[in-house]
Protein backbone atom coordinates (compact mmCIF):
# COMPACT_ATOMS: atom_id res chain seq x y z
CA UNK A 1 0.00 0.00 0.00
CA UNK A 2 2.77 2.32 0.95
CA UNK A 3 4.62 1.51 -2.27
CA UNK A 4 1.59 2.28 -4.45
CA UNK A 5 1.11 5.67 -2.82
CA UNK A 6 4.74 6.66 -3.20
CA UNK A 7 4.68 7.51 -6.96
CA UNK A 8 1.49 9.57 -6.52
CA UNK A 9 3.07 11.51 -3.70
CA UNK A 10 6.21 12.10 -5.75
CA UNK A 11 4.13 13.20 -8.73
CA UNK A 12 2.09 15.61 -6.60
CA UNK A 13 5.25 16.97 -5.10
CA UNK A 14 6.83 17.45 -8.53
CA UNK A 15 3.66 19.17 -9.77
CA UNK A 16 3.72 21.50 -6.78
CA UNK A 17 7.36 22.42 -7.36
CA UNK A 18 6.66 22.91 -11.06
CA UNK A 19 3.66 25.13 -10.29
CA UNK A 20 5.65 27.15 -7.78
CA UNK A 21 8.47 27.71 -10.25
CA UNK A 22 5.99 28.63 -12.98
CA UNK A 23 4.24 31.14 -10.76
CA UNK A 24 7.58 32.77 -9.86
CA UNK A 25 8.40 33.07 -13.56
CA UNK A 26 5.01 34.56 -14.41
CA UNK A 27 5.28 36.95 -11.46
CA UNK A 28 8.61 38.07 -12.90
CA UNK A 29 6.98 38.51 -16.31
CA UNK A 30 4.23 40.65 -14.78
CA UNK A 31 6.81 42.75 -12.96
CA UNK A 32 8.83 43.18 -16.13
CA UNK A 33 5.71 44.08 -18.10
CA UNK A 34 4.72 46.71 -15.55
CA UNK A 35 8.21 48.25 -15.63
CA UNK A 36 9.09 47.99 -19.27
CA UNK A 37 5.89 48.74 -21.22
CA UNK A 38 6.60 51.77 -23.44
CA UNK A 39 4.22 54.73 -23.25
CA UNK A 40 3.08 54.37 -26.86
CA UNK A 41 1.98 50.79 -26.23
CA UNK A 42 0.08 51.90 -23.15
CA UNK A 43 -1.60 54.60 -25.24
CA UNK A 44 -2.51 52.14 -28.00
CA UNK A 45 -3.94 49.71 -25.45
CA UNK A 46 -5.95 52.51 -23.85
CA UNK A 47 -7.29 53.47 -27.28
CA UNK A 48 -8.23 49.85 -27.99
CA UNK A 49 -9.88 49.61 -24.58
CA UNK A 50 -11.95 52.76 -25.25
CA UNK A 51 -12.90 51.52 -28.71
CA UNK A 52 -14.07 48.20 -27.30
CA UNK A 53 -16.18 49.91 -24.66
CA UNK A 54 -17.74 52.19 -27.28
CA UNK A 55 -18.60 49.16 -29.42
CA UNK A 56 -20.13 47.37 -26.41
CA UNK A 57 -22.15 50.47 -25.55
CA UNK A 58 -23.41 50.77 -29.14
CA UNK A 59 -24.28 47.06 -29.30
CA UNK A 60 -26.26 47.37 -26.08
CA UNK A 61 -28.06 50.52 -27.28
CA UNK A 62 -29.15 48.81 -30.50
CA UNK A 63 -30.25 45.70 -28.61
CA UNK A 64 -32.35 47.76 -26.21
CA UNK A 65 -33.68 50.27 -28.76
CA UNK A 66 -34.77 47.80 -31.45
CA UNK A 67 -37.85 46.36 -29.68
CA UNK A 68 -38.93 49.81 -28.45
CA UNK A 69 -38.73 51.46 -31.85
CA UNK A 70 -41.01 48.93 -33.59
CA UNK A 71 -44.06 50.85 -32.39
CA UNK A 72 -42.76 54.16 -33.68
CA UNK A 73 -43.66 55.32 -37.20
CA UNK A 74 -41.25 54.30 -39.99
CA UNK A 75 -39.49 57.60 -40.75
CA UNK A 76 -38.27 58.13 -37.20
CA UNK A 77 -37.28 54.51 -36.79
CA UNK A 78 -34.57 54.68 -39.44
CA UNK A 79 -32.54 57.11 -37.30
CA UNK A 80 -31.80 54.53 -34.60
CA UNK A 81 -30.11 51.94 -36.82
CA UNK A 82 -26.42 51.34 -36.19
CA UNK A 83 -23.87 50.11 -38.75
CA UNK A 84 -23.57 46.34 -39.01
CA UNK A 85 -26.67 45.66 -36.89
CA UNK A 86 -29.65 46.49 -39.13
CA UNK A 87 -32.85 45.14 -37.58
CA UNK A 88 -35.05 42.91 -39.75
CA UNK A 89 -37.90 45.40 -39.85
CA UNK A 90 -35.61 48.09 -41.29
CA UNK A 91 -34.53 45.70 -44.03
CA UNK A 92 -38.20 44.93 -44.64
CA UNK A 93 -38.91 48.67 -44.79
CA UNK A 94 -36.34 49.04 -47.57
CA UNK A 95 -38.39 46.60 -49.69
CA UNK A 96 -41.61 48.61 -49.22
CA UNK A 97 -41.08 51.04 -52.18
CA UNK A 98 -40.40 48.08 -54.48
CA UNK A 99 -43.62 46.39 -53.34
CA UNK A 100 -45.60 49.61 -53.96
CA UNK A 101 -44.08 49.95 -57.45
CA UNK A 102 -44.98 46.35 -58.37
CA UNK A 103 -48.53 46.78 -57.07
CA UNK A 104 -48.88 50.00 -59.15
CA UNK A 105 -47.68 48.27 -62.32
CA UNK A 106 -50.14 45.41 -61.75
CA UNK A 107 -53.01 47.91 -61.31
CA UNK A 108 -52.09 49.81 -64.50
CA UNK A 109 -51.90 46.55 -66.48
CA UNK A 110 -55.27 45.46 -65.15
CA UNK A 111 -56.85 48.84 -66.01
CA UNK A 112 -55.40 48.76 -69.56
CA UNK A 113 -56.67 45.22 -70.22
CA UNK A 114 -60.17 46.12 -69.00
CA UNK A 115 -60.33 49.25 -71.15
CA UNK A 116 -59.28 47.18 -74.21
CA UNK A 117 -62.04 44.67 -73.50
CA UNK A 118 -64.60 47.43 -73.01
CA UNK A 119 -63.64 49.11 -76.31
CA UNK A 120 -63.91 45.79 -78.19
CA UNK A 121 -67.31 45.15 -76.57
CA UNK A 122 -68.53 48.58 -77.63
CA UNK A 123 -67.51 47.95 -81.26
CA UNK A 124 -69.14 44.52 -81.20
CA UNK A 125 -72.35 45.97 -79.72
CA UNK A 126 -72.44 48.76 -82.35
CA UNK A 127 -72.00 46.27 -85.21
CA UNK A 128 -74.63 43.91 -83.88
CA UNK A 129 -77.11 46.74 -83.23
CA UNK A 130 -76.65 48.28 -86.71
CA UNK A 131 -79.30 47.94 -89.50
CA UNK A 132 -76.70 46.39 -91.80
CA UNK A 133 -75.76 42.77 -91.21
CA UNK A 134 -72.07 42.21 -90.21
CA UNK A 135 -71.56 40.24 -93.46
CA UNK A 136 -72.04 43.48 -95.42
CA UNK A 137 -68.64 44.73 -94.17
CA UNK A 138 -66.94 41.75 -95.83
CA UNK A 139 -68.14 42.96 -99.26
CA UNK A 140 -65.24 44.88 -100.85
CA UNK A 141 -67.57 46.98 -102.95
CA UNK A 142 -69.52 48.13 -99.92
CA UNK A 143 -66.27 49.00 -98.09
CA UNK A 144 -65.14 51.00 -101.13
CA UNK A 145 -68.54 52.74 -101.19
CA UNK A 146 -68.18 53.68 -97.55
CA UNK A 147 -64.70 55.14 -98.18
CA UNK A 148 -65.64 57.16 -101.25
CA UNK A 149 -69.20 58.15 -100.28
CA UNK A 150 -67.99 60.15 -97.24
CA UNK A 151 -68.35 63.94 -97.77
CA UNK B 1 -24.61 40.18 -18.23
CA UNK B 2 -21.40 42.18 -17.73
CA UNK B 3 -21.85 45.89 -17.09
CA UNK B 4 -19.69 48.50 -18.78
CA UNK B 5 -17.59 48.79 -15.65
CA UNK B 6 -17.12 45.03 -15.35
CA UNK B 7 -16.14 44.83 -19.01
CA UNK B 8 -13.77 47.78 -18.61
CA UNK B 9 -12.16 46.27 -15.50
CA UNK B 10 -11.79 42.93 -17.22
CA UNK B 11 -10.15 44.45 -20.29
CA UNK B 12 -7.81 46.50 -18.11
CA UNK B 13 -6.80 43.38 -16.22
CA UNK B 14 -5.93 41.36 -19.33
CA UNK B 15 -4.88 43.82 -22.01
CA UNK B 16 -1.18 44.07 -21.16
CA UNK B 17 -0.70 40.35 -20.72
CA UNK B 18 -2.68 39.74 -23.90
CA UNK B 19 -0.39 42.14 -25.75
CA UNK B 20 2.75 40.52 -24.37
CA UNK B 21 1.59 37.00 -25.15
CA UNK B 22 0.64 38.00 -28.68
CA UNK B 23 3.92 39.84 -29.14
CA UNK B 24 5.79 36.68 -28.11
CA UNK B 25 3.89 34.78 -30.77
CA UNK B 26 3.93 37.19 -33.71
CA UNK B 27 7.21 38.91 -32.78
CA UNK B 28 5.91 42.28 -33.89
CA UNK B 29 4.57 44.86 -31.44
CA UNK B 30 2.38 46.70 -33.96
CA UNK B 31 0.79 43.48 -35.19
CA UNK B 32 0.29 42.34 -31.59
CA UNK B 33 -1.46 45.62 -30.75
CA UNK B 34 -3.73 45.25 -33.80
CA UNK B 35 -4.58 41.68 -32.85
CA UNK B 36 -5.35 42.58 -29.24
CA UNK B 37 -7.48 45.53 -30.33
CA UNK B 38 -9.34 43.30 -32.76
CA UNK B 39 -9.93 40.69 -30.04
CA UNK B 40 -11.14 43.30 -27.56
CA UNK B 41 -13.58 44.75 -30.09
CA UNK B 42 -14.86 41.30 -31.06
CA UNK B 43 -15.42 40.50 -27.39
CA UNK B 44 -17.25 43.78 -26.81
CA UNK B 45 -19.35 43.44 -29.94
CA UNK B 46 -20.45 39.83 -29.62
CA UNK B 47 -20.00 38.75 -26.03
CA UNK B 48 -20.56 41.83 -23.87
CA UNK B 49 -23.85 40.30 -22.73
CA UNK B 50 -22.07 37.28 -21.20
CA UNK B 51 -21.65 36.99 -17.43
CA UNK B 52 -18.33 38.45 -16.20
CA UNK B 53 -17.10 35.01 -15.09
CA UNK B 54 -17.20 33.76 -18.70
CA UNK B 55 -15.23 36.65 -20.16
CA UNK B 56 -11.66 35.35 -19.48
CA UNK B 57 -12.12 32.07 -21.34
CA UNK B 58 -14.08 33.69 -24.18
CA UNK B 59 -11.45 36.41 -24.54
CA UNK B 60 -8.58 33.91 -24.64
CA UNK B 61 -10.37 31.98 -27.38
CA UNK B 62 -11.02 35.12 -29.39
CA UNK B 63 -7.41 36.23 -28.97
CA UNK B 64 -6.15 32.82 -30.02
CA UNK B 65 -8.39 32.86 -33.12
CA UNK B 66 -7.40 36.43 -33.96
CA UNK B 67 -3.73 35.43 -33.76
CA UNK B 68 -4.32 32.45 -36.03
CA UNK B 69 -6.21 34.70 -38.46
CA UNK B 70 -3.21 37.01 -38.51
CA UNK B 71 -0.89 34.13 -39.34
CA UNK B 72 -3.23 32.97 -42.11
CA UNK B 73 -3.32 36.45 -43.63
CA UNK B 74 0.45 36.67 -43.42
CA UNK B 75 0.77 33.27 -45.07
CA UNK B 76 -1.53 34.34 -47.89
CA UNK B 77 0.59 37.43 -48.45
CA UNK B 78 3.76 35.36 -48.38
CA UNK B 79 5.15 37.84 -45.91
CA UNK B 80 6.03 35.31 -43.29
CA UNK B 81 7.89 32.05 -43.52
CA UNK B 82 6.43 29.85 -40.84
CA UNK B 83 9.02 27.74 -39.19
CA UNK B 84 6.95 24.62 -38.68
CA UNK B 85 9.59 23.02 -36.55
CA UNK B 86 8.79 25.67 -33.96
CA UNK B 87 5.29 24.25 -33.59
CA UNK B 88 6.53 20.73 -33.04
CA UNK B 89 8.19 21.43 -29.73
CA UNK B 90 11.58 20.26 -28.69
CA UNK B 91 12.16 16.72 -27.58
CA UNK B 92 14.36 17.98 -24.81
CA UNK B 93 12.48 17.45 -21.58
CA UNK B 94 14.99 19.33 -19.51
CA UNK B 95 17.15 16.45 -18.36
CA UNK B 96 17.53 15.27 -14.82
CA UNK B 97 17.94 18.11 -12.41
CA UNK B 98 16.08 19.40 -9.43
CA UNK B 99 13.80 22.39 -9.91
CA UNK B 100 14.16 23.13 -6.22
CA UNK B 101 17.75 24.14 -6.90
CA UNK B 102 16.42 27.18 -8.72
CA UNK B 103 13.95 28.21 -6.05
CA UNK B 104 15.40 30.50 -3.46
CA UNK B 105 13.75 29.10 -0.35
CA UNK B 106 15.50 31.35 2.13
CA UNK B 107 13.28 33.86 3.89
CA UNK B 108 16.05 36.29 4.73
CA UNK B 109 15.74 38.48 1.66
CA UNK B 110 16.34 42.16 2.34
CA UNK B 111 13.18 44.24 2.73
CA UNK B 112 14.66 47.05 0.68
CA UNK B 113 16.99 46.84 -2.27
CA UNK B 114 19.88 49.01 -3.36
CA UNK B 115 20.26 50.60 -6.79
CA UNK B 116 22.63 47.79 -7.75
CA UNK B 117 20.07 45.22 -6.64
CA UNK B 118 17.43 47.05 -8.64
CA UNK B 119 19.55 47.00 -11.80
CA UNK B 120 20.37 43.35 -11.20
CA UNK B 121 16.70 42.52 -10.74
CA UNK B 122 15.86 44.35 -13.95
CA UNK B 123 18.44 42.30 -15.82
CA UNK B 124 17.02 39.10 -14.40
CA UNK B 125 13.51 40.09 -15.46
CA UNK B 126 14.81 40.90 -18.93
CA UNK B 127 16.54 37.54 -19.07
CA UNK B 128 13.40 35.69 -18.03
CA UNK B 129 11.43 37.58 -20.67
CA UNK B 130 13.93 36.54 -23.34
CA UNK B 131 13.92 32.92 -22.22
CA UNK B 132 10.11 32.78 -22.29
CA UNK B 133 10.14 34.30 -25.77
CA UNK B 134 12.54 31.58 -26.92
CA UNK B 135 10.29 28.72 -25.85
CA UNK B 136 8.60 26.75 -28.65
CA UNK B 137 5.25 28.31 -29.52
CA UNK B 138 2.94 25.63 -28.16
CA UNK B 139 4.92 25.22 -24.96
CA UNK B 140 4.94 28.95 -24.36
CA UNK B 141 1.22 29.25 -25.09
CA UNK B 142 0.34 26.43 -22.70
CA UNK B 143 2.66 27.75 -20.02
CA UNK B 144 1.35 31.32 -20.22
CA UNK B 145 -2.32 30.37 -20.41
CA UNK B 146 -1.98 27.95 -17.52
CA UNK B 147 0.16 29.98 -15.15
CA UNK B 148 -0.05 33.62 -16.29
CA UNK B 149 -3.70 33.73 -17.30
CA UNK B 150 -4.46 31.22 -14.54
CA UNK B 151 -6.74 29.05 -16.66
CA UNK B 152 -7.14 25.46 -15.48
CA UNK B 153 -5.91 22.54 -17.56
CA UNK B 154 -9.29 21.92 -19.22
CA UNK B 155 -9.73 25.60 -20.14
CA UNK B 156 -6.19 25.79 -21.50
CA UNK B 157 -6.82 22.68 -23.58
CA UNK B 158 -10.04 24.22 -24.87
CA UNK B 159 -8.33 27.46 -25.92
CA UNK B 160 -5.41 25.64 -27.53
CA UNK B 161 -7.60 23.04 -29.21
CA UNK B 162 -5.69 20.06 -27.81
CA UNK B 163 -6.05 17.42 -25.11
CA UNK B 164 -5.50 18.03 -21.40
CA UNK B 165 -2.61 15.58 -21.51
CA UNK B 166 -0.92 17.68 -24.19
CA UNK B 167 -1.33 20.78 -22.06
CA UNK B 168 0.36 19.07 -19.11
CA UNK B 169 3.17 17.86 -21.34
CA UNK B 170 3.69 21.30 -22.88
CA UNK B 171 3.67 22.95 -19.45
CA UNK B 172 6.10 20.47 -17.99
CA UNK B 173 8.48 20.82 -20.92
CA UNK B 174 8.24 24.60 -20.77
CA UNK B 175 9.03 24.65 -17.06
CA UNK B 176 11.98 22.34 -17.49
CA UNK B 177 13.31 24.27 -20.47
CA UNK B 178 13.04 27.53 -18.57
CA UNK B 179 14.61 26.09 -15.47
CA UNK B 180 17.50 24.71 -17.48
CA UNK B 181 18.04 27.97 -19.34
CA UNK B 182 17.90 30.04 -16.16
CA UNK B 183 20.22 27.68 -14.33
CA UNK B 184 22.70 27.99 -17.19
CA UNK B 185 22.58 31.75 -16.79
CA UNK B 186 22.99 31.46 -13.03
CA UNK B 187 19.57 32.88 -12.19
CA UNK B 188 17.82 31.87 -9.00
CA UNK B 189 14.19 32.76 -8.44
Amino acid sequence: MKQSLQPTFNQDSADAVQARFALLVTAALSEHLAQAAPADIDARLRFAHDQALAVACRARTVAIAAPAVIGVSGGAAVVGGGPGATPWWLRLGALLPLAVLLAGLALIDNHYTRSQIEAAAEVDAAILADDLPPEAYRDQGFVEFLKTARP
Amino acid sequence: MATDKELSDFLKSVEKRAFKRTAYTVRNDDAALDIVQDAMIRLAEKYADRPPAELPLVFQRILSNATMDWFRRQKVRNALIVNLSEFEGADDDGGDFDLLELLDTSDNRPATESAADSVGRKQILELIDVQVAQLPTRQREAFLLRYWEELDVAETASVMGCSEGSVKTHCSRAVHALAKALRTKGVTL
